[in-house]
């Protein structure tokens, strides 16, 4: 187990840094900080500054060096814009964008398995053929434009919510569906084929045969069984949870962190947009690791290829 | 003595009342209305310093309600200067201008403004820096401390910039507590325009040493406009209060909020639903649903910022002055104007703008829209079809990829091969890596003198020599000339040489059409727009 976790942990550690560094390169190789913050109207004085300060006409490698060097010493930068420091900055975003991203995951979850679970169980039913229309039609319209529509119909047309911004949790519940509805779809689908899958399997029809009442089977047998890719997609909606909101909070005005990294990455602040993405990379990889650990619980047959792995 | 918990509850009850009495008292005496305002972006920089946020965004927030000079403009009008924290000024030579500052005027911290607080304004712990000894055109301030670190070191880009403004102010001299001289090193006619400009605005010299930090008070400034800083979260909001010591009067709103809303459809949706009273940056061809419904208006026209098109002379076929001259034929503007711009904007003439005054060239104009002299012009050439590059931002201006678009077909039509690529930013725009052709842009003026605008951009320092598209031994000479004369018959010919050789003979540029900006809101408000980004909120601005 121990090695087992040691290789996770090794396979992260290399993931972060690749992630780190392809994106510390290609921010700067593909925009001038100085002049996106100072604005291309600027002095060209000011401009040659601002570079000096921050240090930006050093070489690449230097610049690379000295901010790998600021990391191991627990400095992850300060923003360019802002002079404070960016995990100040992005730690003040979480709680916004958690706010969103939380209460959709549970509806994610809430709906999406449930649904799943019930068009498997109804197969080519009315109620299946409904389920899946709703969840291909939430799977395929984009967060924006169902957002729009969102909008449209119950702030402009109707008048019961605000069309944006922050000031009170009525704010929060247009995004929430937003960011709910197309995760419920992607979990109902994925939940409704894996459990087709197992309901196909000779286990289940030996169970039956045996005479074990049909929700004991599905609930004893099928569930557990069905639950292995669902986990994994859930796994993929917790790592997003930090930063998976981009598009819904900048077409509801929600100061989150998905839209302080569309603001960073538009000015290039480098150090800002290299600490959002150091934090979802170490999420997506806890996230990850969590996710392996659960499929040892869910299925003792992995946990027993890891035990002898390990020896 | 004795104290029971009926009494301490009792006791602590009445305090509380009286603590909330007055201020319910003094909730009911001011009935002025709080507005919310929809704004793509409060500030670029993400402070409220004028020589840090150089922006069009900065200049909505910050004029008429925060900063002000000792000059101001008539913004309501035809941008020209007015007096304002000064009450009257005079030249004293060519190198110098008196001014009377207004007497009585409070800053929000309730200081009165003095000579003092002028010269610490434009001293070297605010404005200068370590960079005041530099030569005119050379910047030598460079600098270990980042902005916001400790104490009030000023961030780099901010001397840098008062440099540019002022580059040859010598001295600000305190003449008594209400008087105040400035005085340049060389003769200069613009040092008037130079007051009335973007970043001459006068701060609370006590409200800036107090300060903690440099971004402490960046964020929330101590200054003499109608309204105050309450509370600024930077990419998300700006609150501002009345101060109600403005020396112009009692402010007519009690808050002003300006929240960001970076979608289009969010700033109009919230102007509907009501949650705002004010929905900026409304592009053209939203206008007109905007105005179908009858309760709402769409406000705004030209502002000081023409839209050019600019050319790179070290293209090799662009070298040919003929062939930049057939792309100035080619461009059908009123067409562009009229349809992209829903006729509310105008084609100006060149790059000047009538409120230069006597320095504005009312004969001049665009290049005429001939294609048969434009295709005259290329076979001259001889030009066979070469591509040349287009670099473009995706509407980085209001209607740039159409705009774009259009053009590239009109050029087609003369027989121009231009080729359209996208960029992501302005570093991709200037990368000399590979061959550059044209590329789009916008100039302003920052106060009422050519100066301001073909000089700063065009001339020697200005970004266009600068990042090496172009530059003209005649024209070089003449931008010297035009920043120091006094002669102002001979400024005046100065300039008209400059259009010539820029707009015409050697075609640096060629201007589409002056720039506009258009704000939303309903009807029965009684606000009058300014001809600028900036919205007025002084008093005798609102309500009927």
């Amino acid at each position: 187990m121990l090695r087992f976790l040691g290789f996770r942990l090794l396979r992260a550690i290399v993931t972060i840094v690749l992630v780190v560094t392809f994106a510390f390169v290609v921010l700067r190789l593909s925009g001038d900080p100085a002049l996106l913050i100072m604005s291309v109207d600027a002095p060209p004085e000011a401009i040659a500054a601002f570079r000096a300060a921050w240090g930006l006409d050093d070489p690449l490698w230097v610049q690379y060096i000295r901010y790998f060097n600021a990391i191991f010493h627990g400095d992850l930068g300060r923003s360019m814009r802002d002079g404070r420091d960016a995990i100040v900055l992005v730690t003040e975003r979480i709680p916004a964008t958690l706010a969103l991203t939380l209460p959709a995951l549970a509806i994610k979850i809430g709906i999406g398995v449930p649904a799943g679970v019930y068009a498997a169980l109804h197969r080519n039913s009315l109620a299946d053929r409904m389920v899946m229309v709703m969840a291909v039609a939430g799977f395929t319209i984009p967060s924006f434009v169902l957002g729009l529509i969102l909008v449209l119909v119950f702030a402009v047309q109707l008048g019961w919510l605000p069309s944006g911004g922050q000031e009170s949790w009525r704010h929060a519940i247009l995004p929430v569906i937003t960011l709910g509805v197309g995760g419920a779809a992607v979990l109902a689908r994925f939940t409704r084929s894996a459990m087709l899958e197992v309901l196909g399997q000779p286990f289940i029809r030996s169970a039956s045969a045996k005479g074990v009442p049909w929700a004991a089977v599905v609930r004893n047998h099928a569930l557990p069984n069905a639950a292995i890719p669902t986990v994994t997609i859930i796994g993929f909606m917790v790592g997003s949870l930090i930063a998976g909101a981009v598009v819904v909070e900048s077409v509801f005005s929600w100061p989150g962190v998905g839209r302080l990294l569309v603001v960073a990455v538009a000015n290039r602040d480098l150090a800002v947009v290299q600490c959002i993405l150091l934090l979802v990379a170490m999420t997506m990889v806890i996230a990850n690791l969590i996710v392996d650990l659960l499929y040892g619980a869910l299925d003792p047959r992995l946990r027993a290829t890891r035990t002898a792995g390990a020896h | 003595m004795i104290t029971s918990r009926r009494s301490t509850l009792v006791g602590a009850g009445l305090a509380g009342a009286s603590l909330l009495l007055p201020r319910f008292a003094i909730g009911q005496s001011d009935t002025r209305r709080s507005i919310t305002i929809a704004v793509q972006k409060t500030a670029n920089s993400n402070t409220l310093e004028v020589l840090r946020e150089q922006s069009n965004v900065g200049e909505r927030i910050f004029f008429t309600s925060l900063w002000e000079g000792l000059i101001g403009r008539n913004w309501l009008g035809d941008l020209g200067n007015t007096p304002s924290l000064a009450a009257e000024w005079r030249r004293l030579d060519d190198r110098t201008v008196e001014l009377k500052l207004r007497q009585g005027v409070k800053f929000h911290n309730g200081d009165e403004m003095t000579a003092e607080d002028v010269v610490f304004t434009f001293g070297r712990e605010r404005m200068f820096g370590n960079s005041g000894d530099a030569p005119q055109g050379r910047t030598l301030f460079t600098t270990e401390t980042m902005p916001g670190r400790a104490g009030n070191t000023l961030p780099p880009e901010v001397p840098a910039v008062a440099l540019r403004n002022w580059p040859a102010l010598e001295r600000v001299e305190a003449v008594d507590k209400y008087t105040v001289r400035f005085i340049n090193k060389t003769p200069d006619v613009t040092m008037e325009g130079r007051l009335a400009r973007y970043g001459s605005e006068i701060i609370s010299r006590r409200g800036f040493t107090e300060a903690e930090t440099w971004l402490d008070w960046a964020r929330k400034p101590i200054l003499t406009g109608p309204y105050k800083v309450a509370d600024y979260r930077p990419d998300q909001s700006l609150t501002l209060v009345a101060h109600d010591e403005y020396w112009g009067g009692r402010p007519p709103l009690k808050q002003i909020r300006f929240v960001e809303v970076t979608e289009v459809s969010g700033r109009i949706n919230g102007l509907l639903t009501g949650e705002y009273d004010f929905a900026c940056d409304i592009p053209p061809d939203q206008i007109p649903a905007i105005e179908s419904n009858r309760a709402f208006e769409v406000l705004g026209g030209t502002i000081l910022n023409h839209r050019l098109t600019v050319f790179d002379k070290t293209h090799p076929v662009l070298a040919n002055p003929l062939v930049r001259r057939a792309f100035t034929h080619s461009i059908d503007r009123q067409a562009i104007v009229d349809s992209l711009w829903a006729g509310r904007t105008i084609v100006p003439k060149g790059l000047q703008w009538p409120y230069y005054g006597e320095m504005y060239i009312n004969d001049w104009d665009v290049p005429k829209f001939d294609l048969a002299e434009a295709r005259r012009l290329l076979r001259e050439a001889n030009y066979r079809g070469e591509p040349i590059p287009y670099r473009l931002l995706n509407n980085y201006y209001t209607n740039q990829t159409s705009t774009a678009q259009v053009l590239v077909e009109m050029w087609r039509q003369a027989g121009l091969n231009v080729v359209i690529e996208m960029k992501e930013n302005w570093t991709q725009i200037f990368d000399r890596n590979s061959q550059r052709g044209v590329r789009d842009w916008s100039n302003s003026a920052p106060f009422n003198d050519p100066v301001s605008s073909i000089v700063n951009q065009h001339g020697p320092n200005g970004q266009q020599q600068q990042v090496g598209e172009w530059t003209n031994e005649e024209m070089n000479r003449l931008s010297v000339e035009l920043e120091t004369s006094i002669d102002r018959p001979r400024r005046k010919q100065v300039f008209r040489r400059m259009l010539e050789i820029c707009e015409r003979e050697d075609p640096a540029y060629t201007v589409l059409h002056q720039n506009a900006t258009f704000t939303a809101k309903r009807k029965d408000v009684a606000w009058k727009v300014a001809p600028a980004f900036a919205m007025d909120f002084r008093p005798g601005n609102w309500g009927r």
